[in-house]
């Protein structure tokens, strides 16, 4: 007597199918369970036995093998106890002849279904196979926020029992998730006209952007507001991110407003780029894909961990190796350093003195100039806010500004991009010949420029648009 | 930072040195590396005054030399605020500490003095409240750290007078601008004249017999932007050229694609 129910595990933020197979033999009681599943998979035997004993069904006192295939794949999590008990039931002839579905969901006892965090990724296969997936009632409604998905909720294993033999219920209907974040947003933000229109130009050409200056400038302040002026993510985007967060253990409804990861500088490696023993978990730049990093205190960060977002950044992946496993997790991310200008945090303000020797400013600076400077095409610093004579900028909505952002992203994303007008290239070409920019400098310069001539909306890269670009570029 | 400047010092403004027992002076911000013209003038001035002391410091600026004045209201705020729209070096000497702003309604200008690279000078150590008979004693640092003095406007009696006499003794040429005869306003200048000053017809005749004093004056920059010796940084540009801050982002990249201005930190720096 043998069955097979689909369920699903999280490898590097994708969902994939995994069969559970279930034999009842004829030899004495027993119970086993094979598949490189972690203590939790593990314990799941204990679970489903008593589920199905609550549900009043007699556990089939014979052998009952479960294998969990692809039965090299490590699993973790309780998402199998579900499928085990189902395969269980139909294997010893309770369900006869279950209809195909995906089956995902942590027993309880008492035989009510929890969810674990393959919900989502339950539902992503259910599109993806075009059968109905069962997943715990409580975040049925969220799941099938899936395109192309079709789920039903379960409360308990009889219900799911029931609905494998009947096929009389209807599907859950979408809900789409009410944001739970909350973007603070940019009109709390006094003056620093020239931090805002970094912030802008960062967020329509997703230019990754350093922000420096002394203590209380706000810093950290405009990093956080970056999310609320990006465009918002796509139904598909959504649910990847939300699938990543999932694999890392973590809720996030596939919603709309971009991720915000901002780890500490005290972050381990692994914490940072991803990696656990057993099945591996996204770290912080996979947390952090088509969302932001915001990395505060950069020269505080040790050097090798900055030195490890080398490949995140570069390849848009995060490769991590395991015994048994590599898993490639998305990390296209938008990343924003923040820093003081030296340790007191006041060189170059004239209120108050710095109080660092010069030779502590030296080595504070290089610490922040290596590997990570590079890849910043704006550099700004963010001074105390004294500048309020200048009202053009001060005070607009986050509303506002993204609109902006939103209509350059477009018009980028229309135009075929990248033509730079005659005057401005002989502009740059000049600068080149001066030595003032370098070969790399000036690609990235011409990068710039193009996200600022979409702001304007203008096919062509202007000189006005080069050198703007050139302005805030900055130096650190 | 407030530093204190001796006779020594290579920044000490070298006019002091023709002092009796050159004085030492406390110093924020950045003293001038060229000449400087002292704009001075009453308090209780006319709009017409404020117009030309605007004026005189933009033209001031613009020729390359420092603006020199006491950060008092009317005359003195007023070539200030010019020097410093013209993207000029500002120097403020006062009669108290150069830690206290006074009067406190110039606030705003004594940072953006700073912020622009300016320098604030006092004779007196930090803290020292602006008492009444300091000022007159502030006047003769006016006098002698420039090269010419300007007399805007001045009523019978006042400060500028002072100056004025002040410099006439240590041989710096005062400028007056002669006024109506009747007008409270510039019964000072007028006596000034008749006393042997030189009576200036404007901005460009005072920087024209200026020229004869100090030098020729500096040629104007490519697009006519100044940027200050010793730096600036965009948001205060913006403010000082009188453009937004796109317009000014626009102007400083220019510069520095052209390779006429360079970065130190945060600062726009002429190379």
């Amino acid at each position: 007597m043998y069955a097979a129910i689909t369920s699903v595990t999280l490898v590097g933020g994708e969902a994939r199918p995994v069969e559970v197979q279930v034999h009842v033999g004829r030899q004495q009681e027993v119970f086993r369970l094979s598949g490189l599943g972690d203590t939790a998979v593990r314990e799941a035997k204990d679970r489903v036995r008593a589920a199905i004993a609550s549900t009043g069904i007699q556990f089939p006192n014979r052998t009952v093998t479960v294998n969990l295939a692809p039965a090299d794949l490590p699993k973790a999590g309780t998402d199998f106890d579900l499928p085990i008990a189902i395969g269980v039931l139909a294997a010893s002839g309770e369900i006869p002849g279950p209809r195909p579905a995906v089956s995902v969901g942590e027993l309880a006892l008492d035989g009510s279904v929890r969810a674990g965090y393959s919900s989502l990724g339950a539902a992503v296969l259910s599109a993806r196979r075009r059968i109905p997936c069962l997943v715990a009632s409580d975040v049925a409604p969220r799941a099938a926020v899936v395109p192309g998905s079709v789920v039903y909720g379960v409360a308990s294993l009889a219900e799911a029992v029931d609905l494998l033999r009947y096929d009389d219920r209807a599907p859950v209907r979408a809900e789409p998730p009410a944001s739970q974040t909350t973007v603070p947003d940019l009109a709390d933000v006094e003056g620093q006209p020239l931090a805002r229109r970094a912030l802008e130009v960062a967020a329509a050409g997703g230019h990754h952007l350093l922000l420096y200056g002394p203590p209380g400038g706000g810093k950290t302040m405009l990093a956080r507001r970056l999310p609320g002026i990006l465009p918002p993510l796509g139904d598909e985007e959504a649910v990847e991110v939300a699938l990543i967060h999932s694999a890392a253990g973590l809720r996030r409804d596939p919603e709309p407003v971009r991720p915000f990861r901002s780890p500490h500088h005290t972050a381990s490696r692994a914490a940072l780029v991803g990696g656990g023993s057993g099945v591996p978990v996204p770290g912080e730049v996979s947390l952090a894909h088509r969302g932001v990093l915001f990395l505060d205190e950069l020269a505080e960060f040790p050097r090798a961990n900055l030195d490890s977002l080398r490949q995140p950044l570069e390849d848009g992946y995060v490769t991590v190796a395991r015994r048994g496993s590599t898993v490639r997790f998305p990390s296209r991310f938008h990343l924003v350093a923040a820093t003081n200008p030296c340790p007191c945090g006041y060189d170059g303000d004239h209120r108050r003195p710095c109080v660092c020797r010069p030779s502590v400013v030296a080595r504070f600076r290089q610490r922040v100039s290596g590997p990570l400077l590079d890849r910043m095409d704006l550099v700004v610093k963010v001074g105390r806010v004294e500048k309020l004579s200048l009202g053009e900028l001060v005070g607009e909505s986050s509303t506002t500004v993204a609109a902006r952002v939103m209509e350059a992203v477009r018009f980028g994303a229309e135009s075929d991009g990248g033509r730079i007008g005659g005057e401005a290239r002989r502009v740059l070409l000049d600068a080149l010949d001066k030595g003032l920019v370098t070969a790399r400098g000036a690609v990235r310069l011409a990068g710039l420029a193009r996200t600022i001539a979409n702001l304007a909306r203008v096919e062509r890269i202007g000189e006005e648009h080069l050198a703007e670009a050139m302005a805030l570029r900055g130096v650190w | 930072m407030i530093r204190r400047l001796g006779p020594d010092d290579v920044d000490y403004p070298a006019g002091l040195c023709d002092l009796e027992a050159s004085p030492r002076v406390h110093l924020m911000g950045t003293t001038a590396t060229g000449p400087g013209v002292a704009v001075v003038g009453t308090r209780r001035c006319t709009g017409y005054g404020l117009g030309l002391g605007r004026a005189f410091g933009a033209a001031i600026a613009e020729a390359g030399w420092s603006t020199i004045s006491g950060l008092a209201r009317g005359i003195d705020a007023a070539a200030h605020h010019g020097c410093l729209a013209a993207g000029g070096h500002a120097a403020a000497v006062l009669g108290s500490g150069v830690d206290v702003c006074y009067p406190v309604e110039n606030r705003s200008l004594y940072d953006q003095i700073l912020a622009s690279g300016g320098a604030i000078l006092s004779e007196y150590p930090p803290g020292t409240p602006p008492d009444k008979w300091r000022f007159p004693e502030r006047n003769r640092i006016i006098a002698a750290m420039a090269a010419a003095v300007v007399v805007v406007e001045a009523a019978e009696r006042g400060g500028a007078l002072i100056t004025a006499r002040l410099a006439a003794e240590i041989g710096r040429p005062v400028f007056v601008v002669p006024g109506d005869v009747d007008r409270v306003a510039s019964v000072g200048c007028n006596r000034l004249i008749k006393d042997g000053a030189h009576p200036v017809l404007g901005a460009e005749d005072l920087v024209s017999e200026l020229e004869l004093v100090i030098g020729p004056r500096r040629a104007a920059a490519p697009n006519g932007r100044h940027i200050p010796e010793t730096g600036c940084d965009i948001e205060t540009l913006a403010i000082t050229w009188g453009l937004t801050l796109a317009e000014t982002l626009v102007e400083v990249g220019r510069l520095e694609l052209e390779g006429v201005v360079g970065r130190v930190g945060d600062m726009i720096v002429p190379r």
